[in-house]
């Protein structure tokens, strides 16, 4: 059953002679535990089809059904539903809030009104799981990128989400943490979760389900 | 360079133009504060000088013109003199007004010591013309070729010019309104030739030396009837008097608002370069020098200061001229015109300069660290290991707010400042109402005065709520050894602080008839300690001696006063009569009380406190300060917003990252909540113990070193300033939560 369900996506950046359309059409199916990696060029509008399927910004045409909710035509409320409960974002430069400590990244996210309740709980265990206990009371300027990009990981995942998008996860980091959190992607999609990563990376592809290609605006399979 | 810098500038407008708001606001404070306080500060000097006022002003009884001129040609001293006879409770009638209440001053020859401020002066030969106070006109809106009725026998003179002196306050704050005539109109009116005089004015080769020649006045003044000199410091010190100590407060209050101005630029400033500094690491590694970024950080916070300043200067300064020419001209002062260029040019230059270093200090010290140290963000307070975040979402706003510490001071320092000055501003309001109200606000304990025969004493100390009434004697009078100096003497029998008890600041109160207490104003002008001698002479010409015992804290009279037993008065000038002073029971019903003194024949007033109760004057004080405390608000108002919305703006990336993790708008409500109640309550705490300790007692000192001025802040003030934050916080918050919520959380992650 898939998790998330696009269809018809259209979006335009710029207006008039500069308008430029990232997507034109584009549909995807992504099934639980599924790993899907989408590649394109710089521009094709990748980090933007995560965007769109997380919610975070709206297509000017299509639909995307995601957890009952068609995300396309949802309220600003029911979006943060959406994400809260059924979507988990990892960036290419972690974002992780400078004031707080690792710990209190991961837990970022459960403080949330709505959070699964088991969210704090689950934060300590990912902690533990992804090796970072000995880090965790640690600024994100001290620590190294693939700490910091676990974290990240934690973080996406302490709400236990249906859907983890990752964009460019391994873009900022050498080889042997890009390798750890593939594996830690991957883990997740073996926990049944639909899996989303925009990557350039040949290794990323290579754990992928299904590699899709963003080209002219449609995604299409390699 | 140039081209650099306003490249940087373009690229960050609207934080550009936040900035050179801010300017605009501190400059705006700096252009009232300067136009006030200049103004006010030089009134006096700028208008004696324009008017020739006399050295001296000694009034006499009626006397030849040539006698009183023979004994004034024998001081060595003077330069010119020239000789008026002024009639007083003159009617006066125009423009449909009419007052019983006119000063009509005959003068002869010789310099006129006022200017004239419109129309043309008297001509010696020509009648049937008067010259009216600048007081006057306005009041009654007279203008040279209207008609005046002056007296009874004078009838109808045309206006030639309006004229202003600043040897005293102006119509209506003065009782009295002056108009001039020539000897020719009392000539042809009233036919004689006035020859008699009762007013010298005496210009002195060396002003320095006025003491010696009043001396010498006094020594061949023989024969001159109830003679009173009046120096220009004596002028100085009577026009303070009736507004005195509310000019100060205005002058303190600028000076204080020029310093908080001062303060909120650095601060600004500051936080800017604090904001930058990644951008600076950026330069470093591009291989810029530190010099190069210093100069380059000068140049945008020059470009970004001129128009600001200049447009915050002239606005400030539009907003109160007006106000503020019309609270000089109520005491015939001028206003400063171009005069105020210079000190509005050293103004800019000093927003200027503090700009300029405020911006280029920490850029210097900054680039001059490591590039990388910089890049990993020097900015972000380090925190102790292994301490989870507390306090929730709020808590995380707070954290927000106080991650970059130096921008974090810089907001509460302006907003505490600006929260300062307005806590100062409630409690110079609250002190100007009690001022004018309360007469306990100059030690007084009576509430009213009764002029009545001492016979009904006992009658009136019977009356029902009368909880004490007493002999109260007052007269002025002058130092024997620099007549120069004005002094009043008040004298109780008695216990003096039954009915006035300004605080001792050293010594001890009064207890026989030779002894005096004296006002630190009096002691601080003729080096006065417990144990001297003072010697006043009086206006009958008769010299009392005092030993002082104490040294009071008095603000009547600009603290030039002085408390003794009457004896010794009494025997110096037995003509000397005496009021009554009625001191209230706790409690007692004022109108009652008043009514039945009415019955008993012993109708009473209202004490007086320290400042006029002249309404007109009070209305435009009240414009003045709510002109200054408007521009002080908005600034407080832009700082506050100003440091929410930087702090929205930098965490644009923190806060769409809680959106993109499910946060609804009340989470993002609830941290920026948390950011600004981080920056407003310890800047309200700052800015109450910042006036408290530091605005309050440096106003009160400027304006009246000689007393004690009642400046802290009242509980009704501290609630009004901490409810007026928090509302000015909630409101900034729900704007800036509206903003955020309404841009697309995409737009903030890229900016993370």
């Amino acid at each position: 059953m898939a998790v998330v369900r696009a269809r018809g996506l259209v979006k335009t950046f710029g207006t008039g002679r500069v308008a430029r359309r990232v997507l034109d059409g584009a549909d995807l199916d992504v099934e639980a535990g599924e790993v899907v990696a989408v590649l394109g060029r710089s521009g094709s509008g990748k980090s933007t089809l995560l965007h769109l399927i997380g919610g975070l910004d709206r297509p000017e045409a299509g639909s995307i059904e995601l957890g009952g909710v068609d995300v396309a035509r949802a309220s600003e409320r029911q979006l943060s539903a959406v994400r809260r409960r059924h979507v988990g974002f990892v960036f290419q430069f972690f974002h992780l809030l400078p004031e707080l400590s690792g710990e209190a990244n991961v837990l970022l996210a459960g403080r949330m009104r709505g959070a699964a309740p088991d969210a704090p709980a689950r934060g300590g265990a990912l902690i533990d799981r992804l090796g970072l206990r000995h880090v965790a009371g640690s600024l994100p300027s001290q620590l190294s990128g693939g700490e910091q990009q676990r974290f990240a990981i934690a973080r996406a995942l302490v709400n236990d989400p249906s859907l983890l998008l990752a964009d460019e996860p391994t873009g900022n980091l050498d080889a042997e943490a890009g390798a750890e959190v593939l594996r830690l992607l991957r883990a997740g999609a073996d926990e049944g979760r639909a899996v989303v990563m925009v990557t350039h990376e040949a290794a990323a592809t290579a754990m992928a389900d299904r590699v899709l290609r963003l080209a002219d605006g449609k995604l299409e399979p390699c | 360079m140039l081209s650099l810098a306003l490249a940087g500038l373009r690229a960050r407008g609207s934080r550009t133009l936040l900035s050179a708001l801010g300017i605009l606001a501190a400059s705006l404070v700096v252009g009232t504060g300067v136009t006030v306080g200049f103004g006010l500060a030089t009134g006096f000097d700028r208008s004696a000088d324009g008017a020739g006022l006399p050295d001296v002003i000694a009034r006499f009884d009626p006397e030849k013109r040539t006698t009183v001129d023979e004994r004034v040609r024998a001081l060595p001293n003077l330069e010119t003199a020239s000789y008026r006879y002024e009639v007083l409770n003159a009617p006066l009638t125009a423009n449909g007004h009419h007052n019983h209440r006119g000063a009509v001053n005959t003068i002869g020859e010789g310099r006129r010591g006022y200017e004239i401020l419109d129309g043309r002066d008297l001509v010696a030969s020509r009648s049937g013309e008067a010259v009216v106070e600048q007081g006057l006109a306005k009041e009654w809106d007279l203008h040279p070729g209207d008609r005046i009725r002056v007296g009874r026998e004078l009838g109808e003179l045309t206006i030639t010019g309006i004229s202003n002196a600043p040897d005293n306050v102006a119509f209506p704050l003065a009782t009295t309104a002056r108009v001039y005539v020539s000897d020719a109109t009392i000539r042809e009116r009233l036919g004689f030739t006035p020859d008699d005089a009762n007013v010298a004015l005496l210009w002195l080769r060396d002003p320095g030396k006025a003491d010696v020649t009043l001396s010498q006045a006094r020594a061949v003044s023989f024969g001159l009837g109830k003679l009173e000199f009046v120096t220009r410091e004596g002028v100085r010190v009577l026009l303070s008097q009736a507004a005195g100590i509310v000019i100060s407060l205005l002058v303190a209050f600028s000076l204080v608002a020029l310093v908080a101005a001062g303060t909120m630029l650095a601060a600004g400033a500051h936080a800017d370069v604090q904001r930058r500094l990644s951008a600076f690491g950026v330069q470093r590694a591009l291989g810029f020098s530190p010099g190069r970024i210093a100069a380059l950080q000068a140049t945008e916070a020059a470009i970004v200061a001129v128009p600001a300043a200049l447009a915050g200067l002239a606005i400030g300064t539009l907003a109160v001229a007006g106000r503020s020419g019309e609270l000089l001209a109520a005491l015939n002062e001028r206003p400063p015109g171009g005069a105020l260029v210079l000190p509005l040019a050293l103004a800019f230059l000093a927003v200027l300069a503090i700009v300029v270093a405020a911006a280029t200090w920490p850029a210097w010290r900054a680039a001059r660290r490591p590039p990388a140290e910089i890049l990993r963000g020097g900015d972000v307070a380090p925190r102790r290991q292994g301490k989870e975040a507390r306090g929730g979402l709020l808590g995380l706003g707070a954290r927000f707010s106080t991650a970059a510490r130096g921008r974090f001071l810089a907001s509460v320092a302006t907003i505490a400042v600006c929260a300062g000055v307005v806590v100062l501003m409630l409690a110079l309001a609250s002190l100007l109402e009690r001022l004018r109200d309360d007469p306990g606000t100059v030690g007084k304990r009576y509430q009213l005065t009764v002029r009545a025969p001492d016979w009904l004493l006992g009658a009136i100390r019977d009356v029902p709520g009368v909880d004490a009434a007493g002999e109260r004697y007052a007269t002025e009078a002058a130092d024997s050894f620099r007549l120069g100096e004005q002094l009043k003497l008040v004298a109780y029998r008695g216990d003096h602080t039954d009915f006035e008890a300004p605080p001792l600041a050293e010594g001890r109160r009064v207890r026989a008839p030779d002894e005096i207490e004296v006002g630190l104003g009096l002691a601080d002008a003729l080096g006065l300690r417990p144990g001297s001698t003072v010697a006043a002479q009086l206006r009958s010409g008769a010299e009392v001696r005092f030993r002082v015992t104490g040294i009071v804290r008095a603000l009547e009279s600009s603290g030039r006063i002085g408390w003794v037993q009457p004896d010794r008065l009494l025997a110096g000038d037995p003509d000397l009569k005496p009021g009554i002073v009625v001191r209230l029971d706790p409690g007692a019903d004022r109108a009652q009380v008043t009514r039945d003194l009415i019955g008993i024949g012993a109708p009473p007033r209202t004490a007086s406190a320290a400042t006029t109760r002249n309404g007109e004057f009070l209305a435009v004080l009240a414009a003045v300060l709510r002109g200054v405390g408007l521009a002080v608000g908005l600034v407080c108002l832009y700082a506050l917003v100003q440091a929410l919305t930087m702090t929205a703006r930098e965490r644009r990336g923190a806060v769409a990252l809680l959106r993109a993790c499910g946060g609804d708008a009340r989470a993002v409500t609830t941290v920026l909540a948390g950011a600004a109640a981080a920056v407003a309550l310890p800047a309200a705490v700052a800015g109450i113990v910042l006036e408290w300790a530091v605005f309050g007692p440096l106003v009160a000192r400027l304006a009246a070193g000689f007393a004690s001025l009642p400046l802290s802040p009242a509980p009704g003030d501290i609630a009004i300033v901490l409810l007026g934050l928090l509302a000015l916080s909630a409101g900034a918050t729900l704007l800036v939560a509206r903003r955020v919520l309404r841009e697309p959380v995409v737009a903030g992650l890229r900016e993370e």
